[in-house]
């Protein structure tokens, strides 16, 4: 709570904060960002399931999108960041909010496990089943943590 | 035309089931997420489509099977986003139909980045034959990534007025 609030305070998180414009373009890039990670992850776990994209092989179709995912992901953490900063103690004791940073986290986890076994996946005659699970949990929880993002939107008035 | 026009948007905010979405407590954020999802989807692909075809990731797939593999999720992605937004206007259509920020994004430039974004999608066909793109597609995938941040800009902008 001390650091939250020694965040807040910070004469560069301050202005931003208090900028119109400043904290419009954070929050375009923040949106620009998920649409970015979530929608190519989705795209991949939808492959993986049988889905989407089944003209293309599972790994160049990963290779064409993961660099946009982490891109996605470095704008979603800086704008992100400076978004809680702002407004620190009101965000961190927030159960909401820590419920969507337990999804993102595990969303992500999920996702880097998918990305680790692609190749393997690939070579198999089959996905295997396991594959489809892990890609299902990805999806969902991405599609759940921006649920839980627009909630702490909701809890949080102001914001 | 305008006092027709708010006569309608009137009438919209005020259907029962809009009604229930604006006061229940919960239900507006799942009106906001089903048009964010839809969009995570849309612009996802769309964009993946247009750093292809400005030269991203010339190793692994030509731009014509990139845009034929995500043509489906694509379009599936607008169709939920349009629901959302729909939705997401009419808890409040009188309002935004006078806001300035939603008039550029409605009136100019998503009609602008929904045409050249359909023009790009059928000429990656030709332009994406080779890994290599021609210079044209390239200016044209610059442009419309240009187009849907502008989109979202004026977006973002909306609860400013």
């Amino acid at each position: 709570m001390l650091l939250c609030e020694w965040l807040e305070q910070i004469p560069w998180i301050v202005t931003i904060t208090n900028s119109a414009v400043l904290i419009s373009l954070v929050w375009l890039i923040h949106y620009l960002g998920f649409f970015l990670l979530v929608g190519t992850t989705a795209v991949v776990d939808l492959r993986v399931l049988g889905a989407a994209a089944r003209n293309l092989k599972l790994a160049p179709l990963a290779g064409q999108l993961f660099p946009l995912t982490w891109i996605g992901l470095g704008l979603v953490i800086a704008s992100g960041f400076i978004m809680f900063a702002g407004q620190a103690t009101t965000f961190y004791p927030t159960a909401v909010f820590r419920i969507k940073m337990g999804m993102v986290l595990l969303a992500l986890l999920f996702g880097m496990i998918v990305q680790r076994n692609l190749p393997v996946w690939d070579r198999a005659p089959s996905v295997p089943a396991a594959a489809k699970w892990i890609a299902f949990a990805s999806l969902t929880l991405w599609i759940g943590a921006i649920l839980a993002g627009l909630e702490v939107a909701a809890f949080i008035p102001g914001i | 035309m305008h006092s027709w026009l708010v006569g309608i948007c009137d009438r919209l905010q005020n259907i029962r089931l809009v009604v229930w979405l604006v006061t229940a407590q919960y239900a507006y954020p799942f009106i906001q997420w089903t048009h964010l999802t839809g969009l995570s989807l849309w612009l996802g692909t769309t964009l993946a489509l247009d750093f292809r075809l400005v030269g991203a990731g010339k190793r692994f797939q030509t731009a014509a099977q990139l845009s034929d593999a995500l043509f489906s999720w694509n379009w599936l992605g607008l169709g939920i986003a349009v629901l959302g937004g729909f939705t997401l206007f009419a808890t409040a259509a009188v309002g935004y139909i006078d806001n300035p920020a939603f008039r550029l994004k409605l009136g100019v430039l998503l009609p602008l980045a929904l045409t050249w974004h359909i023009f790009v999608q059928q000429k990656s066909r030709t332009w994406g034959r080779t890994p290599e793109t021609p210079a044209v597609a390239k200016l044209a995938g610059l442009m419309e990534i240009v187009l849907w941040v502008s989109v979202a800009a004026a977006a973002v902008w909306i609860p400013n007025y």
